[in-house]
């Protein structure tokens, strides 16, 4: 095994902090979120006014909805003002040949096993940066947006209504919107798993203790193992 | 034609008495969702302004609307506005026809230009230069737009007009548009519904009549008053989806008990109507209250959205029907089989490129 050359404070406590505070929200709001479009458990014995058996999990739905905007809106903040190296939005630069040119293709072309090499970075990658930006920032910013929407339903001329009321005519009508939310909701378990295999894997071939960065914030260069 | 009378004229003459005149005053008002204080402005108008013209177009359509207008179980006041409105052209329901009738139309043009509330009920085909529905020797987008030119408003009666109903759905193969595709230039209300509630109806008119001005309209142009909550809201069944006691089946004991019809398919939480509050003929039920689920008539392309007995809709898919679900497990499923792929080719390259150093060495 190689020596740990060096240790590099990555993630900082709030980038940490956001990552975990996310990472909860997004299963409840999955679950919670399966279970308001199918109902699973057996009705209750009794009267209807002892229970709130659905109404739970849709205002379980909503209070992790709202965890999950301030998160979000946190997170954005600590991009924009937070002064941090790596969890500013500087690594993700579409417009800029920085990012799509060389940098991009040559990460491409390690996971496409087109390179023998492997390209490492100690923040995010090109493609990485990008499957951020797709699933969790435009994601993200769907999915509060259509939810702030059918939010707002019930209370016509209210906050969210008024604010998000116009996200249910641009998808034609209420049901369509509430279908596009859920379709968007399977975005979860498909990052989830992209996300996951693609940590463990860096953790493997780049042996930089990714896996464990997101809970001590320290990333590690090691020695190539020696010949 | 008595189109200079006023409304309090007409009630007078088939003896309504002033009292139930401005019982029906106050009941509109309450209907509009206007204050008390609102009642004398409609009784002022009513007694003053003379009968608003009305010309009333059919197009693609089943009359759906206007059963639902004339034949409420209150004929007392509905039908009476029914004679109240000077609806001085209805090809459906006058006596004249032919050249005379059309005739008849463009008098009404000509003398209350730009006075004269359009009603259309039903849509226009638009492809192959509207052929697919033809009225009276023109086709009716022709006859649409020409009688649209010199209106006041318009009123789209129905879900044909306001978003196109089953005309459009898919593959929608006479071309038809709904109103507000067609005519751009004109305010247009849009009276959702399959057909429409007849309060609604006439509570659009009275609304207009009273004011000059048309109601209130929400973001896809229906009036407030009407369409600003979902059916869901107001549903007297809402304890049972709250408390999470939904019908399973329609042959099931908790269909009699009256439990929530979510699971059936219920589109009462994403379709926006009165159904729930003002009910149908007269108040005496709705389809929630007679146990069926809400089809969600009065939504944008409620035929496209899926199957009426269920809660997702189904969308074609990799050539086959599928619903959001199935999809979203084919993705995950697929991401799985991709991230498998790639690790085992990973592990395949580690020990290969393993073995090249060991062989160096």
């Amino acid at each position: 095994m190689g020596r740990i050359i060096e240790e590099i404070y990555v993630w900082r406590l709030p980038v940490r902090l956001y990552h975990w505070i996310n990472a909860l929200c997004m299963v409840t709001l999955f679950v919670t979120g399966m279970y308001i479009a199918a109902p699973l458990l057996s009705p209750p014995l009794g009267e209807a006014v002892w229970y709130k058996g659905m109404a739970w999990w849709r205002y379980m739905h909503f209070v992790f909805a709202f965890i999950f905007i301030a998160n979000f809106l946190f997170r954005l903040y600590w991009a924009l003002f937070g002064g941090d190296k790596y969890a500013r939005f500087g690594g993700f630069r579409p417009w800029s040949p920085s990012w799509w040119g060389t940098p991009f293709k040559e990460q491409v072309a390690a996971y496409l096993f087109l390179r023998s090499d492997e390209p490492n970075y100690v923040g995010h990658n090109p493609v990485a940066a990008l499957a951020h930006f797709l699933f969790i920032f435009c994601g993200s910013t769907f999915m509060i947006f259509s939810g702030l929407a059918m939010y707002g339903e019930n209370n016509p001329a209210g906050f969210s209504e008024t604010l998000f009321g116009w996200m249910i005519p641009l998808f034609g009508g209420s049901y369509t919107l509430h279908f596009i939310h859920h379709l968007g909701a399977w975005m979860l378990p498909i990052y989830v798993i992209m996300h996951l295999y693609a940590v463990v894997r860096h953790d493997v071939v780049d042996r930089t203790s990714v896996t464990s960065s997101i809970i001590t914030g320290y990333k590690h260069k090691v020695e190539e193992e020696p010949v | 034609m008595q189109s200079n009378q006023t409304f309090a004229d007409v009630f007078r003459a088939r003896g309504v008495s002033r009292r139930d005149f401005l019982k029906f005053c106050s009941l509109t008002s309450v209907y509009l969702g206007l204050s008390p204080s609102m009642v004398p402005n409609i009784v002022q108008a009513m007694e003053n302004k003379p009968r608003t013209p009305v010309i009333w177009l059919h197009g693609l359509e089943c009359t759906c609307c206007s059963e639902s207008f004339i034949r409420s179980s209150h004929p007392s006041i509905e039908d009476l506005l029914f004679n109240m409105i000077s609806l001085d052209y209805d090809d459906l329901l006058s006596a004249a026809a032919g050249h005379q009738l059309e005739d008849q139309r463009r008098k009404i043009m000509k003398e209350y230009k730009g006075k004269y509330i359009l009603a259309v009920e039903g849509n226009a085909s638009t492809k192959d230069d509207g052929v697919y529905c033809m009225v009276g020797g023109d086709s009716f987008l022709n006859t649409l737009k020409e009688t649209a030119a010199d209106a006041a408003a318009i009123i789209a009666w129905g879900s044909c007009a306001s978003f196109g109903c089953v005309q459009n759905a898919d593959p929608n193969p006479t071309g038809a548009a709904p109103v507000s595709d067609i005519i751009k230039n004109k305010p247009i209300v849009k009276v959702p519904g399959c057909p429409p509630i007849s309060e609604v109806m006439t509570g659009v008119i009275t609304h207009f009549h009273t004011f000059g001005t048309l109601p209130d309209l929400d973001r896809l142009g229906r009036p407030k008053a009407f369409y600003n909550t979902r059916i869901h809201d107001k549903c007297y069944r809402r304890a049972f989806f709250d408390a999470g006691m939904f019908v399973p089946s329609f042959d099931d004991e908790a269909t009699r008990k009256g439990w929530c019809l979510y699971k059936m398919g219920c589109k009462g939480p994403t379709t926006y109507n009165s159904c729930s509050k003002i009910q149908w003929n007269g108040g005496t039920s709705f389809p929630i209250g007679s146990g069926h689920p809400c089809i969600g008539c009065s939504e944008p392309h409620f035929w496209d959205r899926g199957p009426f007995y269920q809660r997702l809709a189904e969308v074609p898919f990799l050539g086959s029907d599928s619903n959001a679900d199935k999809i979203g497990v084919i993705a995950v499923g697929a991401a799985a089989a991709g991230a498998a792929a790639h690790a085992a080719v990973t592990a395949v390259k580690k020990a290969k490129a393993d073995k090249d150093n060991t062989d160096k060495a």
